[in-house]
């Protein structure tokens, strides 16, 4: 082993307390950058996941005319399911209604609700609001009527069983008012799901807006969600002539997305801002090394170490410092991000975090982290490369 | 190759400026021979340890030259300047001055790693700590032998790399009478025994006893044997 690279392990492991204090502020740097990500990047991809298998599925197909007339469900259905890529898809149709429940013939609550419509066999290969549902089944006929849990509250607590009126306004203006029977009601952690809403049959809403075989979307789940952009091109390019329009989750979602990312961004930008004062701690427990080591310098440059070699020592400890600090810190955050996965963290007791390994990010922190520490030896190792042994030898 | 293996040509270090100039060497002039063990002698502050960091090449000399080995090394470079101080000069220092982070081998093998001629270092090292009467002690780290023992491996330190020059500041400064007296057998008795040149400063003559030569300084300035003139004669 080079002499100084010996040299350089044996101060550091004499100046235990240094080398503790130095490898902490790294690895702590390191572990604010993997619990920030754990967190924020967990609760970005939660939201994702959540938008995608309750409202968009990876790939959504609408209509520039708001409603898909040119083509059936059906046919759409099928001509997905024919991509490879393609686990499943289903049709979806929107639109608001005024919901009211009554009681012992007495009127409870009457309000404006979202309604979506469903269809009971496609949805549930497309979509896990059918895993949502808490009590009572999901949609079972045109004449069940399955609530979000926020929407059966507002109604007074509305149970499975319960009879309500639906009034829904037709393509021609006229008032549709139909009674159905609450089937279930759905609730979801962290309200992602169609909490607020109220499902129901594709077909039966279909006929309450007289819109017989019209479609408001088409969901599209993916075996690999990676594979988003070019299905989606695919099948834009497969139907250059009909106002079609396709959107991966991230268009679908970059409403609710965008202001998330800002935040994540700057999250970021806090967590380097952590690493960066760790690189300072590194610089003053450097500093303190070197000082240490005054009279040995000195005694290195008389027995004939040129300035290269004391540089060579004190950027050495830094590099170990720095390899010490990012494999604790990479462990420790590891460890953290393992522990997220395991138990299904929450966000605020909530939405359960998506928790993933992104080991290119944990390869770049953990890189940045070692490179930091080396830079931050770099002046003090170049202090002591200008200690002059005459000097130094003084220091006893 | 020349007998001569140091020579100093009208050295002079003035140290600070205007009301704080302190004329630390004024011209000294001498030469040494191989195999020569010289005393450098003088009460505190007369200017000897100075003078050993310009032959140690530790200080620049305001003007003047000093010539090792045939070199003039005056102008060589900062790194040149390190590797002839690794290959030419052998350092003793007072205070020992081992790694305390490295074991009495280390210490003793380490101008030989520096220099980069790692080939039998650790043999010779052994050898040398053997001749020193350390070899049991080897393995222990610097710091956890006595003084006295520090001072041996000191001595073996200096010599590993077959310098031209041993140097030696002070080497029983730190140590009590019976210690220091075996210092001084085993440096003479290695001078000897290497044909190795020696030039060692004290303050205390008496302690060396008999030595090849011996040159004092008063004021700064070199004299010949122990016979210093009177101030008065200095001055006229």
């Amino acid at each position: 082993m080079d002499y100084r690279v010996q040299l350089a392990k044996r101060m550091l492991s004499n100046k235990k307390g240094s080398l503790i204090g130095a490898v902490l502020a790294v690895s702590i740097g390191i572990l604010v950058i993997h619990v920030n990500f754990v967190i924020f990047q967990g609760l970005y991809d939660a939201i994702v996941r959540d938008l995608s298998s309750y409202r968009f599925g990876d790939v959504r197909v609408t209509d520039e005319e708001s409603f898909i007339t040119k083509k059936s469900d059906t046919f759409l259905v099928n001509w997905f399911e024919r991509i490879p890529y393609v686990e499943a898809a289903a049709p979806r149709l929107d639109s608001a209604a005024s919901i009211n429940v009554t009681k012992n013939g007495k009127l409870i609550e009457e309000f404006k609700v979202p309604i979506v419509g469903v269809d009971p066999f496609r949805d549930p290969r497309v979509s896990t609001v059918a895993n949502t549902v808490v009590d009572g089944q999901y949609v079972l006929s045109r004449n069940s009527i399955v609530l979000g849990s926020s929407v059966a509250e507002k109604l007074g607590n509305a149970q499975v069983g319960d009879s309500l009126e639906l009034k829904v306004t037709d393509r021609h203006g006229q008032d549709k008012i139909k009674r159905f029977l609450v089937s279930g009601i759905v609730q979801s952690p962290g309200g992602q799901g169609l909490d607020t809403s109220a499902i129901m049959h594709i077909d039966a809403l279909r006929d309450m807006m007289d819109r017989h075989g019209e479609t408001g979307s088409v969901m599209v789940k993916l075996n690999d969600p990676k594979k988003a952009s070019e299905v989606k091109n695919y099948f834009l390019r497969s139907f250059p002539n009909d106002d079609f329009e396709a959107e991966t989750i991230e268009e679908s979602a970059e409403d609710a997305l965008r202001g998330f990312r800002s935040g994540i961004a700057m999250i970021n930008m806090i967590g380097l801002f952590g690493m960066m004062s760790s690189a300072f701690a590194v610089v003053t427990i450097q500093m303190m090394l070197v000082s240490s080591k005054t009279r040995e310098v000195g005694v290195m440059r008389a027995i004939g170490a040129k300035r290269k070699d004391i540089l060579v020592i004190f950027i050495v400890q830094g590099m170990m410092i720095g390899a010490l600090g990012a494999g604790l810190g990479t462990a420790m955050g590891l460890g953290y991000t393992f522990y997220a996965k395991e138990t299904k963290m929450t966000f605020a007791g909530s939405i359960p975090l998506e928790v993933s390994y992104d080991w290119g990010k944990v390869s770049q922190t953990a890189v940045m982290a070692f490179f930091l520490a080396v830079a931050a030896s770099i002046y003090p190792s170049y202090k002591a490369t200008k200690l002059q042994p005459v000097e130094a030898m003084r220091y006893v | 190759m020349s007998d001569i293996v140091l020579e100093l040509k009208d050295v002079n270090k003035i140290f600070g400026k205007g009301d704080t100039r302190v004329h630390a060497l004024n011209n000294v002039s001498f030469s040494v021979r191989r195999g020569e063990l010289l005393l450098i002698v003088g009460s505190s502050g007369s200017g000897k340890s100075t003078l050993l960091n310009m032959i140690g090449l530790l200080d620049r000399p305001t003007n003047g030259q000093v010539i090792i080995d045939g070199t003039n090394t005056t102008k060589l470079s900062d790194n040149k300047i390190s590797e002839f101080r690794n290959s030419k000069l052998g350092f003793i220092f007072q205070f020992s001055n081992l790694m305390a982070d490295l074991s009495i081998l280390e210490n003793v093998m380490l101008p030989r790693s520096i220099q980069g001629t790692t080939k039998n270092s650790e043999k010779e090292a052994i050898e040398l700590l053997r001749a020193v009467g350390l070899e049991s002690q080897m393995q222990k780290r610097a710091n956890k032998v006595s003084g006295g023992q520090a001072q041996r491996a000191a001595i073996a330190r200096g010599l590993v790399n077959h310098p031209t020059i041993v140097l030696a500041d002070e080497p029983t400064g730190n140590l009590d009478s019976v210690t220091a007296e075996t210092i001084v057998r085993l440096m003479k008795s290695m001078a000897k025994k290497l044909n190795q040149t020696f030039v060692i400063v004290t303050h205390d003559r008496h302690q060396f006893g008999e030595v090849d030569r011996i040159i004092t300084i008063k004021d700064g300035r070199a004299f010949e044997g122990e016979d210093v003139p009177s101030k008065m004669e200095l001055t006229t």
